[in-house]
């Protein structure tokens, strides 16, 4: 029995409809990340799930039961606000305690010894007694992650939990998020703008676009095999070439416009007019080789790497190379890509 | 000329129109209160707190000035949170409809609710056509009536100090408070509640002070039996023309107003500073 189903949810502000028809079952354990550009209805979805929005049409269940009519209270679920929703007139532990508290969860000294533990697993045991407008934003998160986690809810909803975060904070935060939830195993549907952070934390991604599922699946799935030009776009930036696909029964070969052309993978079965997605970083450049001619016209220097502006085949394709070749705009190079490595959707 | 002088220089005028308008009867009454044929005496003081009658009149004026700020607590806060959580349009008609009174004079008001509440009135009359109450009832000259026009007035301080402090709330909060297993009940109690108390303290203090000095709407609803304290001040003045004793009792609605001031200033003062 999933942990969370939803079912052809639809949900419409007004004459503007945000979300067409949303089904996605979410297993117990699971961490699931809703990935999508920012308007695209995350937050809407999410809310919807934790009962602070009803929806337009569709059902929701938390671990088999219908709950689609009913208010956040009854329904056993934990959310992490982007905002941190501290309450101001309450001291660390008690923020902490409060879901305790109102969902009525063990006596006093039991909530005692959960707050406490569950304050020293995001290392702010020290902080217990202050209240939240004293402490930083790092430490405010980790109190409102503390707050989520500390009633064992059914479903933990965390809502851009880490984009207030400076990057540093962020890397640590993230490792605390997979710790935790090897440690504790709670069922979590992550809202997020940021495919690193999706990819990095999820068992499975969501992507979301313009209130629909754009495509969903493992990490490494979604991202090496894009379905869509939106999902190769959006997860790792890949430009996207016109081509006509030749070689009956032969190897596939991608014709470029200009007539150049790249080796496929034997197996690709798609034939005739096709788009292909073509990652930053599978693109290799060198000043003489086998593979279609380009020529540099920018190069961004990014520390370890490099960001190169080519045109190709008249089209503006971005590569991703290290620096320990360096190439001078102006400079005619050839590209190649490991035939595995090149996606093809269809028109 | 420097900046010092050139300030002090700008804030005469202010300065003198305080002086003239605020301490200097202030004063005069302090002196007044004292003021015996032979010499300053508390023989005034000693008239007032050793006379029951008075006594009665300084406890009716105290639990009254109570009395009218609890309620306008209870109406206030509901009604601020509602005027803080609904649409700008309708919000702009609800603060309309609560300042409305405010826009017409006391005494107008008053004598709207003498005719509401008289043995003819509208009230009464529907209380004794539901069978509540018996033929000759009124609520005229009685500290109900007091109660009832003294909230009308009171009530657009107390609902707008609330509301300032309700809409600074983060309705976020709120939305927490739910997912932490809060009914909206227990989120207007545990989350709502607390975050507005400056507010319903400064209304509080506001209605209060309001309240126990408030002459024109006690006298007319409650009339001449049931005397409140500024009443009772003006009776001296203008009937028995005791103006030393009038002041007395002046000066201990004036401490008494300063003695529950005092606390709250130090406690805003603190959550300031
Ligand atoms: N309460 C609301 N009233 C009207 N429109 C809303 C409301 N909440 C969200 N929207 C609209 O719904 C769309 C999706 O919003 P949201 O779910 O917040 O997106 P995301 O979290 O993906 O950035 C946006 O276009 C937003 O303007
Ligand atoms: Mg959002």
């Amino acid at each position: 029995m999933p942990a969370v189903k939803l079912d052809a949810i639809r949900k419409s502000f007004g004459k503007v409809a945000v979300l067409h028809g949303i089904t996605l079952d979410v297993e117990p354990g699971e961490f699931v990340s809703l990935l999508g550009a920012s308007g695209c209805g995350k937050t809407t979805l999410l809310r919807i799930v934790a009962g602070l929005e009803s929806t337009t049409s569709g059902s929701v269940h938390i671990d088999g039961h219908d709950v689609t009519g009913l208010p956040p209270e009854d329904r056993d679920i934990a959310m992490m606000f982007q905002s941190y929703a501290l309450l101001p007139h309450l001291s660390v532990s008690e923020n902490v305690r409060f879901p305790l508290r109102m969902r009525r969860i063990g006596s006093r000294e039991e909530q005692d010894e959960r707050v406490k533990k569950v304050l020293e697993t995001v290392q702010l045991g020290h902080l217990a007694e202050r209240r939240p407008r004293q402490l930083s934003g790092g430490q405010q998160q980790r109190v409102a992650l503390a707050r989520a986690i500390v009633s064992n809810p059914k479903v933990l909803l965390l809502d851009e939990p880490l984009s207030n975060l400076d990057a540093r904070l962020r890397e640590d935060m993230q490792v605390e998020l997979i710790e935790i939830h090897k440690r504790l195993g709670l069922t979590t549907i992550f809202v997020t703008h940021d495919q690193e952070e999706a990819l990095s934390l999820s068992d499975r991604i969501v992507l979301l676009n313009n209130g629909r599922i754009e495509q969903e699946g493992a990490p490494d799935a979604i991202y090496d095999r894009p379905a869509t030009e939106f999902a190769s776009n959006f997860l790792g930036s890949a430009n996207i070439l016109p081509a006509l696909i030749e070689g009956l029964g032969g190897t596939p070969v991608a014709v470029l416009a200009d007539g150049q052309r790249l080796p496929l993978a034997t197996d690709e079965p798609a034939r005739g007019d096709v788009r292909l997605a073509l990652r930053q970083e599978d693109i290799h450049l060198a000043i003489a080789g086998d593979g279609p001619d380009a020529e540099v016209r920018t190069r961004v220097y990014l520390g370890a790497r490099s960001r190169y502006v080519v045109s190709l085949a008249g089209q503006t394709v971005r590569v991703l190379a290290p620096n320990d070749t360096v190439f001078e705009p102006g400079q005619r190079v050839t590209l190649t890509i490991a035939p595995e490595r090149i996606r093809v959707l269809a028109r | 000329m420097s900046d010092r002088t050139e300030n002090l220089l700008l804030i005469l005028p202010g300065l003198l129109l305080l002086a003239l308008a605020f301490f200097l009867p202030i004063f005069q009454m302090l002196a007044l209160s004292v003021a015996g044929p032979d010499g300053p005496t508390l023989a005034h003081f000693a008239r007032f707190l050793g006379d029951p009658y008075y006594l009665g009149i300084l406890w009716r004026t105290v639990r009254l000035s109570l009395i009218i700020t609890a309620i306008c607590a209870i109406i206030g806060f509901p009604l601020a949170y509602i005027m803080a959580r609904v649409g700008p349009r309708l919000r702009l008609w609800l603060i309309v409809i609560v300042i409305l009174p405010l826009m017409t004079s006391v005494v107008v008001r008053t004598f709207g609710w003498m005719v509401l509440l008289s043995r003819s009135g509208l009230v009464p009359e529907l209380l004794r056509d539901l069978g509540l109450v018996r033929r000759n009832f009124s609520l005229m000259q009685t500290e109900t009536a007091i109660i009832i026009g003294m909230v009308q007035v009171l009530l657009p301080f107390m609902a707008l100090s609330i509301l300032g402090v309700i809409t600074r709330i983060d309705p976020r909060l709120e939305e927490a408070a739910r997912t932490m297993g809060c009914s909206f009940l227990q989120t207007l109690r545990t989350v709502i509640l607390p975050l507005a108390l400056p507010g319903i303290v400064a209304g509080s203090l506001l209605a209060f002070t309001l309240s126990a000095s408030s002459f024109v709407t006690p006298s007319l609803l409650g009339g001449s039996r049931i005397e409140v304290l500024a009443a009772s001040i003006y009776s001296s003045v203008t009937q028995t023309l005791d103006w030393p004793f009038a002041a007395a009792q002046a000066v201990i609605l004036f401490v008494g107003v300063i003695l529950v001031l005092i606390p709250y200033m130090k406690v805003t003062g603190r959550s300031h500073g």
